[in-house]
């Protein structure tokens, strides 16, 4: 206490918070009963306490970057024993929105995606894509005959798309907000004397990581929470379906590229069988989603902001379109299998284009905080 | 007297609603200056909260000291008339002209009472003591504690109809105990009402997080009764559980107050209540530690931060800022730790102490009643005065949380707005 901090407030941080879902944080006064009541909070300078008190002053260098904000799992337990309904949880979401947006690069698409008067863009930009490579090519009509996907959207032509969009974009986009997100996380940290460690060593950060995977696949930080104890099976849903169809498409493109065995599979493939089940568990968990949501009417998960229901709502759309898509297939029903086929692959570019910008960055920074908050020591290594 | 002869002789009739502090204030005040003034109040004895108080502020005198001569001036006084166990059925009327009916409930025990303990001592059956917050047990037949004014006994209704009833009787030498009483309805006609119905204790165990399912785990308003030369132990604090001494002791402040999970408002007295049960501690056990955790110590005016002060200079006294939001007990040694970020470190501190004391606040006794006569209330209970329209006013924590002496001067005020209703009318 004794070093003197000259406090430079940032009042238009602090406004975007309060537009992010943050709106009630001028109501703190600064008890700490959500730093005792949250569940997953370390004993050493526990959050959100310190965070609450950062988000009034606008102090946005204590936020941004932060490790902290990510390690909270919006349980929301602080929010429910909050004697003001300051609503601690939803603050943090906040700063994540708000960090996403913060680290993305280019500026232009970070700022579009969570702008909800820009939906129909995000979704004009693969229409239009997918318009200008299939239209001269002559493809863009519903084909005759018994229903092939590839005779209506050529597989070569979607790996021409999506290849580029998962191996070049995703990774040099995200890239470079990796990297400015890990040196704040680390300047902070060593300045807030969160970290045993000051040095940033990559080959231990990497163990560090190796360290957190179990918990993330676990979701044991979900299920310490007892305000969203319904989170933690849909979240769990989401997550391990998405990590099946990651895995699906991996091995079909192999079976296409080396193996050369273009599809459709039959109903029998045990991959097949992977994709049909995680489809179904991704839907199932994303509906949970939004019942969790709509049912608590914002007690617990908190209302929500478009940038937390874009996603959801992409993911529905995805899963819903790919259903849908196998079904009318099935059904032999042309006129509905190929424009939803075509919806469908707008969703995964969706997902896969907007990926840094979008709530499902979450994905990345909050690993990547779970793995630093175990090699600074801040988290035992279990 | 009779009530026609009294009436020709006052300036008018006041009626006031409950016996505390503030209410004898009110009643006192009104009639020495020459209304008639007519006092209910629910329980057996007049003195409401204070008479549970060890100390009270400003001076730490024990509640003897301002209760007697307030009793003794009602004893004096011709133009009061009281009535315990009673409460208002209803009002009907106007500021100036209401006609009030009060029913009063059974004492099962006349004027001829002593007080000589035969009684209590004929009956078996015990009965939770609610005045010790039910820390300890009292015949069926009982005094309400020794300071009770009117001093006399009571016959519970839980033993009415059994074989101690009939024993009781026998065993009144003065022909006291009398079972036949039956309730009563008395109607008066008075010119203005004041509400000064007091307040009870949040109900600490709507407070999930704060333990108060353990022993040593305790109300402050317990631990006055405890730290009372008449409480359940004589005076003696020790710990619930055992009765070991106290080493070590956690002060909970803004326990549910604040809170818009339960009391959204601040109860005004617990940190000075806190601050003054640290020095029943202090002087019973000299070494002990006293942690009290607050989110900030409200001590209005000079001499409350007077008194702040000197426990702050208490080198044993530890004032945490953190607001304790979890309390664990051990099992093997019934130690409570209580849990708390001290927001001005920035580190979680795990206190563990021989007992914690929750700083409960005030919840009117009007919350949860719905009140005779169209008297409102806010949305969190306490009574409204209506000043414009007059007739009827609330004082004391009927009104809003106060301390004994701002009850006092709010009293007074209250009896003066009664005072210029009868004027007006």
């Amino acid at each position: 206490m004794a070093n003197s901090y000259l406090v430079e407030p940032d009042v238009n941080f602090v406004r975007q918070l309060k537009t992010m879902g943050g709106e009630t944080l001028k109501k703190c006064y600064q008890c700490a009963t959500c730093s005792v009541v949250c569940p997953i909070s370390p004993d050493e300078r526990p959050f959100p306490r310190k965070e609450m008190i950062a988000a009034q002053w606008g102090l946005k260098d204590k936020l941004v970057g932060n490790m902290d904000v990510w390690l909270c799992h919006h349980c929301n337990d602080c929010s429910t024993y909050c004697p003001r309904g300051a609503r601690p949880g939803d603050l943090l979401n906040a700063v994540r929105a708000y960090s996403i947006q913060e680290y993305a690069w280019p500026k232009w698409l970070a700022r579009i995606v969570p702008d909800p008067r820009f939906w129909w863009l995000l979704l004009a930009i693969p229409m239009a894509i997918f318009v200008m490579i299939l239209g001269p090519a002559g493809y863009l009509k519903i084909p005759a005959g018994e229903i092939e996907f590839a005779k209506f959207f050529p597989t070569l032509l979607i790996d021409l798309i999506f290849v580029p969009l998962a191996t070049f974009w995703v990774p040099l986009v995200f890239g470079i907000g990796i990297y400015r997100f890990m040196t704040d996380l680390h300047k902070n940290a060593v300045a807030e004397g969160k970290a045993k460690r000051k040095d940033l060593n990559i080959p231990d950060f990497l163990k560090s990581l190796a360290c957190a995977l179990p918990a993330i696949l676990a979701h044991s930080k979900f299920d310490e929470c007892s305000s969203n104890k319904d989170r933690y099976i849909s979240h769990l849903l989401v997550f391990f379906s998405f990590l099946g169809l990651f895995v699906v498409t991996n091995c079909f493109f192999v079976a296409l590229y080396i193996l050369q065995l273009p599809g459709p599979y039959s109903m029998g493939n045990p991959v097949k069988i992977l994709a049909n089940i995680s489809a179904v568990a991704l839907l199932v968990g994303v509906i949970l989603m939004i019942y969790n949501r709509l049912q608590d009417k914002g007690d617990n998960i908190g209302k929500g902001s478009y940038f937390d229901w874009s996603l959801i709502i992409l993911v529905l759309g995805l899963v819903v379109t790919g259903i849908l898509s196998e079904v009318t297939r099935i059904a032999h029903a042309p006129i509905l299998a190929y424009p939803i086929y075509f919806m469908h692959l707008v969703f995964v570019f969706c997902l896969f284009a907007y990926l840094p910008f979008s709530k499902l960055a979450h994905l990345v920074y909050r690993t990547l905080a779970m793995a630093y908050s175990r090699y600074s020591e801040r988290e035992p290594c279990e | 007297m009779t009530e026609e002869q009294r009436a020709e002789e006052t300036k008018g009739s006041i009626l006031v609603v409950g016996g505390g502090i503030s209410g004898l204030t009110a009643t006192l005040e009104a009639a020495e200056v020459g209304y008639e003034v007519f006092l209910v109040e629910k329980n057996p004895s007049l003195g409401g909260r204070v008479a549970q108080l060890k100390h009270y502020f400003p001076k730490l005198c024990p509640p003897t000291c301002g209760l007697e001569i307030n009793f003794r001036r009602i004893k004096d006084n011709p133009g009061i008339t009281f009535y315990t166990m009673a409460e208002v059925e209803n009002i009907t009327g106007s500021p100036g002209n209401y006609d009030v009916t009060i029913k009063v409930t059974p004492r099962y025990v006349n004027e001829k009472c002593t007080c000589c303990d035969d009684c209590a001592k004929a009956c078996i059956t015990k009965i939770p003591n609610e005045f010790n917050f039910d820390m300890s047990t009292t015949k069926g037949a009982y005094l309400p504690h020794e300071m009770a004014f009117p001093m006399r006994y009571v016959i519970s209704p839980k033993i009415i109809g059994t074989e101690d009833a009939n024993k009781c009787v026998e065993a009144c030498k003065y022909g006291a105990v009398d079972l036949n009483m039956q309730p009563e309805t008395i109607t008066v006609k008075v010119g203005a009402i004041i509400w000064a119905t007091g307040w009870k204790p949040y109900d600490a165990s709507k407070i999930d997080n704060l333990g108060f399912e353990y022993p040593n785990v305790i109300t402050n308003m317990m631990m006055e009764r405890l730290a009372a030369p008449n409480g359940p132990t004589n005076g003696r604090i020790g710990r619930p559980s055992d009765n070991k001494d106290i080493s070590s002791i956690a002060f909970v402040q803004c326990a549910g107050s604040r809170d818009e999970n339960h009391l959204p408002y601040c109860s005004y007295i617990c940190c000075m209540a806190s601050l003054k049960q640290a020095t029943y501690v202090r002087e019973q056990f000299p070494d002990a530690k006293i942690y009290v955790f607050y989110i900030d110590v409200r001590a209005p005016g000079q001499r409350y931060e007077k008194f702040y002060k000197t426990i702050k200079e208490d080198e044993n006294c530890f004032l945490i800022k953190g607001k304790v939001a979890e309390v664990q007990e051990d099992p093997s040694t019934r130690n409570i730790t209580v849990v708390a970020e001290n927001a001005v470190t920035g580190e979680k501190v795990q206190q563990t102490v021989d007992v914690a004391v929750l700083a409960t606040g005030m919840v009117p006794n009007t919350a949860d009643t719905k009140l005779p006569g169209g008297v409102k209330c806010d949305p969190d209970g306490f009574v409204i005065s209506d000043l414009a329209a007059g007739g009827i006013f609330a004082t004391g924590c009927a009104a809003k949380p106060l301390d004994v002496t701002s009850s006092n001067q709010h009293a007074t005020g209250m009896a003066l707005k009664a005072i210029q209703t009868l004027v007006k009318s």
